[in-house]
């Protein structure tokens, strides 16, 4: 009996902690219920032009802590969601399609007005959006566009041809700049396949490479030059740095390599330390997201190129968005359209920055945490 | 007597929640002698040995220990073990993938310097295995020794700790007939080296023969205490103690009356499976008539259960060649399910490990070899399930509150009692019963034996193997003996006796 | 306390996780301002585990026999794209892309039975390789990029009941029927039940649990049919409940169901009782992977497309389930009923937690203790003599 009572303690002891940790302020109050009555009784689907009450609960639905850009993400979705006086529920699924399935039903459950969707898999999302949208919920996609359903109103994200169009040409520039003639010796990687950015990443910086591959300036060593044999599943750096050491030991035990696309910067990160530990002179890279590490490894010339899109410049228009939708205004006009196999969805799309160690000071004046880095 | 007192237990009293497992129980044991303890199945003798070895520790009993001249108060078996006591339990406690020295010097280990000293364990355990008389490499594996030998590693592990006080649960229960001759032997030799040992068996013959003292428990109180000299004791007078009654005859009285042959068996031979070559049966003949209830007899090892788990759908071996005839018609069983189907039942030995579901209660055990006696409508009729299991548990009068109870809350004599309305339920033809009254007490095995006479007497053809003489010349019709897989000899019960069976058991010859 | 044993009878410590269940459900709806216990939370509850519990099913059955399938993650995933591709490259109907991925994982099955059943490799070997072979398969076979599914399939995955008749009951009709049909079907077997069993029973607790099971069935219908207009108990959840009730009378009415049992308890004692080990193996493993195929479809018609990565991490749910009601690890222990209700635990207990906006990090700590507490309750009670934690709030004072 004892035993079994101070297990029972125990158990409840850490439960009450663990969960407890959770009570900061992106958790809903209860006395919240005024709003959550008003969505258990939807009027008409969506009048844009009515708007809704500054107080209400925002959801943000990311798919995972796992890299710099989605951290800094959930900080400032809480702290620039709650400066604008909404009610924000921030959470991440740990990359798993059913659990932000179900993280958006209970935003839905607990009478969000908007939920920003950072989708794990964008196109595995339409049931529960489609429930949401019913409901009246506007739908934003966040950073990646949202696939194979209506139920999205728009997607605020970095042009993502254009990033691959900016990778490309940093590498070429970085090529010039630090190998000397060519013809350079390159290799191809991309990103997570289940991203719909990533094959547009790799499609942008095709169009730059591949005429530089047909007149023999560079020279794809290996032959992969497929963006499903290029892709990094999961954008998974350890198995991005697997596949490096492959072609290392394949196709360059008696070649030098040159330079790598990377699709971001933990690939680029993992090419360069297998390209060391192979004994080869680090190769020029592009990368994506300016992580903090790689801020430093920029710095110290370690790695040549990456680019910021800075996620205070994507929360910032977001929230924009979210404002004017709370005014009553309605959707601001998109930059362009995209189909996304339902329907033609609104992009707001911002420009993406290169950064190399010539402009990397003047790219992060406004960021006081990575101008510490570059000390 | 010359001999001090080692050990005398005081008034001892245990109580589980609900049941008073220990009545003030006393016993007494002279330095130097073998003490043996008999008393049905729970009457309380594990538990008075785990009161001993402090598996129950000093507080939750009543009463008074005192060992040596001191009262002791072991908290746990460690600190039994370092005041020189031993238990030896019946389900031997090897590591099967460890040599014999691992075993002996498990959590016991010679260290020098933080590593374990092999030379110096080696040496140590060749010494204590030759008190024991084992004459083996102590670097070989404990899987590769027969039980007999494991039992003396056992036996010598204990000795490596210095016992003086060596407890021996039922010793020889899963021994061969010279094995257990060897260990009792053992046991003669190890009053030389002034150890003490308190043997807990139900075999009688090997009370009398060794015992210095008999101690009888009977529903947790001592029965009766008698100093006795070794091959002098009355087993008539054991058995009224420990059942309480008289018992006049051990086997009740039946006349049998034998019909046609129904069961016959031509040419059966089989292969062992683990020995290609090796025959485990060689050409096998033998029948039983309606009625009539036949025993096989044969050494360990002789081939007997490997026949019959044959027959039983070829459930045992490879098997090469033979037939079976129920009724005159020749049938084959490929399957131990078509073995069923066509009227054969077979009760394993191995109760707890081959004939029951310890999961399963009474009710669903009845019913499980004959799923479809309950179909109706392609779905099991529980209802007739529930009238099928209390009709046997009335018939073969099982001691339970209710059929929902799980088996393996029975005692050994009711759960076989369950496991033969399990059998009786597929209406078989004929039924193999291999050592059916293994593990249960005195009473109990009456209540088996008038069971199957009953059967007999509905016409069933019974086959019994057993390793008990007695039981084989009291309760069949015919004898058959099986030596290396070979059938030896038959003999008529009446005219069988011990000798003259022995002797068809351990030779070719014939007869 | 007596009375309380006649109503649910004697076994009152098979009820504990039950009660847990509504404990936890009301304490999140306390905690949660009221969101816990309501028409959608209850819809998305169901429609967002059935195929979980589905697969809970047959991991009930597998580990009953005493295996482990560790692949039904991936079968589920594979047998999902499968559809998806099949529809799309090869213009099948939607329904002859279902029939196609179902006798997919039927097919998986009968080979991971074959291993284990006619190789005798453990079950947890098996379908460890079988996890990996599938994984690699379904990324191979979809280029590691997600398949938009027919629309058709979104009924099964998170489609509602239809809405008919009469608007007077003021809540969907179907689920309505649904609930009428349950308290009915309850009500009939238990008093036929009564009927045949002549002996002496009382039949005031018959009606007493007849009563009681009306109100839990009568208020989970409410809950159910009073949603948003347009949604009712949704479709998985039906498609849930009839496995449910095929599977609890196959394990507990079938031939088959007892053979599951016996060779999970004791294979030896099975196999001398006339039980073919084998195939009751093979066929174990391959209902297994022939219900992931199914979980996998549901999955898919919810998401609205097969994803490269669907399935990770199912099994683990499933057999924590599983094992939350109350199965043995040594195999031969566990029912369906019960299993359902741990999945349900699991579920509300996701879901509350994501309420509370408690992030997947930590509510994934709170699962893994509920899940050791869970089980440590259940073998600390099933120890020898001793009480259930009901039977102990209820002291016996009369027996």
């Amino acid at each position: 009996m004892k035993k079994l009572l101070s297990l029972l303690i125990m158990v409840s002891l850490i439960t009450v902690m663990v969960a407890g940790c959770g009570k900061t302020p992106e958790r809903v109050e209860p006395e919240t219920t005024e709003t959550t009555e008003t969505t258990e009784t939807p009027e008409a689907p969506a009048t844009a032009e009515a708007g809704f009450a500054a107080d209400s609960v925002i959801g943000v639905a990311l798919p995972w802590l796992g890299t710099q850009n989605w951290a800094e993400a959930d900080e400032m979705f809480k702290s620039k969601l709650e400066a604008a006086g909404f009610q924000a529920i921030v959470q991440h699924a740990d990359n798993k399609v059913p659990t932000q399935q179900q993280q958006i039903e209970s935003m839905v459950q607990n009478g969000a007005k908007v939920i920003v969707v950072g989708p794990v898999d964008g196109s595995q999302l339409g049931g529960v959006l489609e429930e949401a949208a019913a409901a009246g919920i506007f739908i934003i996609g966040y950073d990646r566009l949202i696939e194979n359903t209506t139920a999205i109103d728009g997607v605020v994200q970095f042009d993502s041809i254009k990033t691959g169009v900016l990778q490309g040409e940093a590498l070429l520039t970085g090529l010039a700049a630090q190998k000397g003639e060519g013809p350079y010796n390159i290799e191809l990687f991309g990103g997570g396949p289940a991203d719909p950015n990533a094959p547009n990443f790799f499609k942008g910086a095709m169009t730059v490479l591949q005429p530089k591959i047909d007149d023999g300036t560079i020279v794809v060593v290996s032959g992969q030059t497929d963006f499903t044999q290029a892709a990094t599943l999961d954008w998974d750096n350890s198995k991005a740095q697997a596949r490096m050491d492959s072609l290392l030991s394949g196709f360059y035990s008696d070649k030098e390599i040159h330079g790598v696309l990377c699709p971001n910067d933990g690939i680029a990160r993992a090419v360069i330390t297998a390209s060391g530990q192979a004994g080869q002179e680090t190769p020029v890279t592009s990368g994506l997201d300016a992580e903090n590490e790689t801020v430093t490894w920029i710095w110290e010339g370690r790695q040549y190129s990456t680019i910021a899109k800075p996620t205070d410049t994507l929360v910032s228009k977001t929230i924009e968005i979210i404002k004017a939708l709370q005014a009553g205004n309605g959707l601001p006009a998109p930059d362009e359209t995209t189909d996304n196999g339902m329907k033609e969805v609104g992009i707001y799309a911002l420009p993406p920055l290169v950064v190399t160690k010539e402009n990397i000071k003047e790219a992060f004046a406004n960021d006081p945490g990575r101008l510490e880095l570059l000390k | 007597m010359e001999h001090p007192i080692i050990l005398q237990m005081q008034g001892i009293t245990k109580i589980f929640p609900g049941v008073r497992a220990l009545d003030d129980v006393t016993l007494e044991v002279h330095r130097g002698t073998i003490l043996s303890i008999c008393g049905e199945n729970g009457a309380g003798k594990s538990t008075l040995m785990k009161v001993l070895s402090g598996v129950y520790p000093h507080g939750t009993y009543e009463g008074k220990i005192i060992y040596m001249g001191e009262e002791v108060t072991f908290k746990d078996i460690k600190e039994s073990e370092h005041a020189g006591i031993a238990i030896i339990h019946q389900e031997l406690a090897m590591v099967p993938e460890l040599s014999v020295t691992e075993n002996i010097f498990l959590g016991n280990e010679i260290i020098k310097r933080g590593l374990i000293d092999w030379d110096a364990q080696r040496v140590h355990t060749v010494e204590v295995l030759k008190k024991v008389g084992l004459t083996v490499d102590p670097d070989t594996l404990i899987k590769h020794l027969g039980v007999g030998q494991q039992q003396l590693v056992e036996i010598a592990k204990a000795l490596s700790k210095n016992v003086k006080l060596l407890i021996l649960d039922e010793p020889t229960s899963a021994l061969n007939e010279a094995d257990s001759a060897n260990l009792l032997e053992l046991m003669r030799g190890l009053k030389d080296l002034d150890i003490t040992c308190i043997m807990i068996s139900h075999k009688l013959n090997e009370i009398a023969a060794i015992s210095d003292a008999v101690t009888v428990i009977r529903d947790g109180r001592t029965v009766e205490t008698y100093a006795v000299e070794a091959g002098q004791v009355d087993e008539d007078r054991i058995i009224r103690a420990m059942v309480g009654r008289s018992i006049e005859n051990r086997f009740p009285v039946h006349v049998s009356k034998p019909g046609e042959v129904i069961f016959e068996v031509t040419d059966w031979r089989v292969e062992d499976p683990n020995n290609p070559g090796r025959l485990v049966c060689k050409n096998s003949n033998f029948n039983v008539r309606a009625g009539e209830i036949v025993g096989f007899a044969g050494l360990m090892g002789a081939g007997r259960t490997e026949l019959m788990r044959s027959i039983f759908g070829h459930n045992y071996g490879i098997y090469l060649g033979g037939s079976i005839k129920i009724k005159g018609k020749e049938i084959h069983v490929n399957s131990v399910a078509s073995a069923i189907r066509q009227g054969i039942a077979y009760v394993p030995e191995d109760r707890k490990n081959l004939g029951l579901n310890l999961l399963n209660s009474i009710r669903i055990t009845t019913v499980s070899a004959n799923l479809k006696g309950i179909l109706r409508g392609g779905l099991l009729d529980l209802d007739k399930e529930y009238e099928v299991a209390e009709e046997y548990r009335r018939s073969l009068r099982v001691k339970t509150q209710s059929v929902d109870r799980g088996v393996a809350t029975l005692s050994g004599g009711n759960q076989q009692k369950v496991v033969l309305g399990k059998w009786m339920f597929t209406g078989p033809d004929v039924l193999i019963l291999d050592e059916p009254t293994r593990g249960i007490d005195v009473g109990a095995k009456y209540e088996i034996y008038r069971l199957i006479h009953e059967l007999a007497d509905h016409g069933k053809a019974v086959i019994i193997v057993s390793s008990e003489l007695p039981e084989l010349i009291g309760i069949t019709d015919r004898i058959y003996t099986i030596f290396e897989g070979e059938i030896t000899g038959m003999i008529d019960s009446k005219e069988a006796q011990q000798e003259n069976l022995m002797k068809m058991m351990t030779s070719n010859s014939g007869s | 306390m007596i009375y309380i044993k006649k109503i649910f009878g004697d076994k009152l410590q098979d009820y504990t996780m039950v009660l847990a269940l509504v404990a936890l459900a009301i304490i999140f709806n306390i905690i949660s301002g009221g969101k816990m216990i309501t028409s959608s939370n209850f819809q998305n509850l169901i429609s967002g585990n059935a195929y979980v519990m589905v697969l809970a099913i047959g991991m009930m059955m597998v580990i009953v026999i005493g295996q482990i399938d560790l692949s039904v993650g991936s079968v589920a995933g594979f047998s999902g794209m499968v559809m998806a591709i099949a529809v799309r490259d090869l213009g099948l109907t939607w329904w002859v892309g279902v029939l196609l991925s179902l006798a997919v994982g039927a097919t998986i099955g009968a080979w991971q039975g074959f291993w284990l059943a006619k190789l005798g490799i453990p079950g947890f070997i098996t379908t460890l390789g079988g996890m990996m072979i599938f994984r690699g398969g379904v990324i191979w076979i979809s280029r590691s990029i997600s398949v938009p599914a027919p629309r058709e399939l979104k009924i099964f995955g998170a489609g509602h009941l239809p809405e008919w008749g009469p608007a007077f009951t003021g809540m969907n009709n179907s689920t309505l029927l649904l609930g009428i049909i349950a308290i009915t079907a309850f009500a009939f077997t238990q008093l036929r039940k009564h009927n045949r069993s002549k002996k002496t029973k009382e039949l005031w607790p018959v009606l007493v649990r007849i009563a009681l099971v009306s109100v839990v069935i009568g208020y989970l219908t409410w809950i159910f049919g009073t949603g948003r207009p347009g949604t009712s108990f949704p479709v998985p959840g039906l498609i849930l409940v009839v496995l449910v009730l095929i599977y609890h009378t196959i394990t507990t009415r079938t031939t088959f169901g007892r053979h599951i049992y016996a060779v999970g308890g004791n294979k030896s004692a099975a196999a001398l009782s006339g039980v073919n080990v084998q195939k009751t193996y093979f066929l174990t493993m391959l209902n297994m992977s022939f219900l992931a195929a199914l979980a996998g479809i549901m999955f898919v018609g919810r998401s609205n497309a097969a994803g490269p990565s669907d399935g990770i991490g199912w099994e683990l749910d499933a057999i924590a389930s599983v094992f939350i009601g109350g199965a043995a690890v040594s195999g031969g222990v566990g029912t369906i009923i019960a299993t359902m209700v741990g999945g349900l635990v699991m579920t509300v207990l996701n879901s509350g937690l994501m309420l509370m906006g408690v992030g997947a990090d930590r509510t994934q700590v709170i699962k893994g203790l509920v899940l050791l507490a869970a089980v440590g309750i259940d073998v600390f009670n099933k120890k020898e003599g001793r009480q259930s934690i009901i039977g102990r709030l209820f002291p016996a004072k009369s027996k």
